[in-house]
């Protein structure tokens, strides 16, 4: 059995056939974990500038670049193992760098909420257990956790869950289009106008305290019938999509006040990269900040450290990315300003930021040419296993011969 | 020789509101290769509902050029799977939807992703190639 790093489910069940050190088969995958495991088609060569060279020479200059760099950045590591990402903390902590990961843009803000204990959160086996009513909210599970569903939410039996989806569990979305997700939740289908999630959160919040909910233009009625459900719900959960969370960002505490309305409820960021809530979990412990974090005489939080504002302000001066594509994921009109700076690459295949990168050191794919740990979107530990031989060095040893050069 | 008229007229423009969204399909390409056919074929596009299609004098399959003041790129009217009111067309979050996203955070560091004002023309341009994304091009 082999674990895996397609999406935060890191699914433990797959099956792989190794033909020749390669992976010719996974079982019981989906289609974003079988990606994953059988791999790019373009890997990653060792270089500096347009030579090829051998990986101890990239190290060396990776080093020698952070070294005398005036403000460098650490980045990524959503995609790397945990021990990866401490060393990533510890070599920021080192260069004097920011770190930030993609949670900036993306769930750092719930999945601090989590860590913090704003939210009521709960195990995504307690959900398979007992959930008998589910809430995806601005999040197509089908598409980004194309697991979720069938191993944790609403397919399975569960101790408490016999009889299933059939029976046993109510499926509710929300969303401003009817996601595949969505369409699972038949009858249970709530559209709502684009960032129209605080109104939808407020609205909900009145007819759960029994006033009549207002919310121009939309069905009175069904805020009613959904608050009636959460209401007799014994075992809720509400998974917050991305959606929900760009939509709420500059008050995402009402999610919270929406939570201590409905004491049997609990929520749960669903996140996308494998790792990231290690990442999160990791900054937290040593700094007491999930993402955008300088360090100095002592660990600073602040938005100015994010990906996208440092590259909007063009605050750093060399970028060392690890396991993410910001060139890929982040508006042209900001990532533009990587072709101004040094960025030192990490990661198993080419990518958009790898082509305008000083160096590019290819690195194993984690949890299939190399083992480690990582965390489950619902916080649990999870291990990483190798199942073929590369040669490639994982993330955490490129990493620390970096720090040892620096 | 006749003048050709047509060339010098302006296709109508509208204005268009987009929100992002994820594909599986789209993320197992971009695992296998993000430069390949593919992920361009699952990334380049528009899906709009119906209703907005014929408004718009729209067909599936149309190229069509859509720009605001962050980028412009040309991609592939779709229509959406299911019956949607309008109102809204989509985009699989990628390199071209990226390149119509504001940079400006409002100092918060995350971009509006999935609020993207535009607007939409036909266009008889090639479909914008991942090279054009690239920065430096």
């Amino acid at each position: 059995m082999v674990t895996c790093t397609g999406c935060a489910l890191l699914c433990d069940d797959i099956e792989v056939i190794v033909e020749a050190g390669r992976i010719k088969e996974t079982k019981n995958t989906c289609l974003r974990g079988a990606g994953r495991i059988k791999g790019c088609v373009n890997r990653l060569v060792p270089s500096i500038g347009e030579q090829r060279v051998d990986v101890g020479n990239c190290i060396e200059k990776a080093a020698e670049i952070l070294k005398n760099a005036e403000s460098p950045m650490l980045f990524g590591f959503d995609n790397s193992t945990s021990g990866a990402q401490v060393k990533a903390v510890q070599l920021a902590n080192k260069l004097d760098a920011i770190i930030d990961d993609t949670s900036s843009f993306c769930q750092g803000i719930m999945v601090e909420k989590v860590l913090r204990q704003e939210f009521r959160t709960c195990s995504l086996d307690d959900i398979r257990n007992k959930a008998d009513v589910i809430i995806y909210w601005g999040s197509d599970a089908q598409d980004s956790q194309p697991r979720h569903l069938s191993r944790f939410s609403y397919f399975p039996r569960g101790e408490e869950r016999q009889r299933g989806y059939e029976e046993d569990r109510t499926a509710i979305a929300i969303d401003v289009r009817e996601s595949n997700t969505a369409k699972i939740c038949k009858g249970h289908f709530y559209r709502i106008p684009l960032k129209g999630d605080r109104r939808f959160i407020l609205a909900l919040m009145d007819a759960l305290s029994g006033r009549v909910p207002k919310f121009d233009g939309y069905d009175v009625q069904k805020i009613l019938e959904l608050s009636g459900i959460l209401k007799k719900a014994k075992f809720g959960a509400i998974f917050a999509g991305i959606g929900l969370t760009y939509s709420i960002k500059d008050d995402a505490g009402i999610l919270a006040d929406l939570g201590r309305m409905l004491p049997n409820f609990h929520i749960m960021p669903m996140i996308g990269h494998y790792n990231m809530r290690g990442f999160n979990e990791n900054l937290f412990r040593e700094t007491g900040f999930v993402n955008s974090v300088k360090f100095g005489s002592e660990p600073v939080h602040d938005n100015r450290y994010s990906i996208a504002e440092t590259l909007r302000e063009k605050s750093i001066d060399v970028l060392l990315v690890a396991g993410s594509d910001p060139l890929l994921s982040l508006p042209r009109s900001i990532a533009k300003s990587l072709a101004g700076m040094q960025v030192v690459c990490i990661d198993p295949c080419v990518t958009l930021t790898s082509k305008i990168s000083a160096v590019n050191i290819p690195a194993a794919v984690s949890g299939v040419e190399c083992g480690g740990t990582a965390v489950r979107m619902d916080g649990k530990k999870v291990e990483l296993s190798a199942c073929v031989e590369s040669g490639f060095l994982g993330d955490e040893e490129i990493l620390g011969r970096i720090m040892e050069a620096v | 020789m006749g003048i050709d008229v047509g060339k010098f007229l302006k296709n109508p423009e509208y204005d268009i509101r987009i929100t992002t969204y994820r594909d599986v399909f789209q993320v197992a390409a971009l695992e296998c290769d993000r430069w390949g056919d593919e992920f361009r074929k699952y990334s380049a596009a528009v899906f709009m509902s119906k209703i907005d299609m014929a408004k718009m004098g729209f067909k599936k399959g149309d190229r069509v050029k859509v720009s605001n003041t962050n980028g412009s790129i040309v991609v592939e009217v779709r229509e959406t799977k299911r019956d949607e009111p309008g109102g809204i067309a989509f985009m699989v979050n990628s390199p071209w939807s990226n390149a119509l996203v504001s940079g400006d955070t409002g100092g918060r560091g995350i971009p509006e992703f999935k609020d993207i004002r535009a607007k939409v023309s036909l266009s008889k341009d090639e479909v914008t190639g991942m090279e054009k994304l690239v920065v430096g091009n």
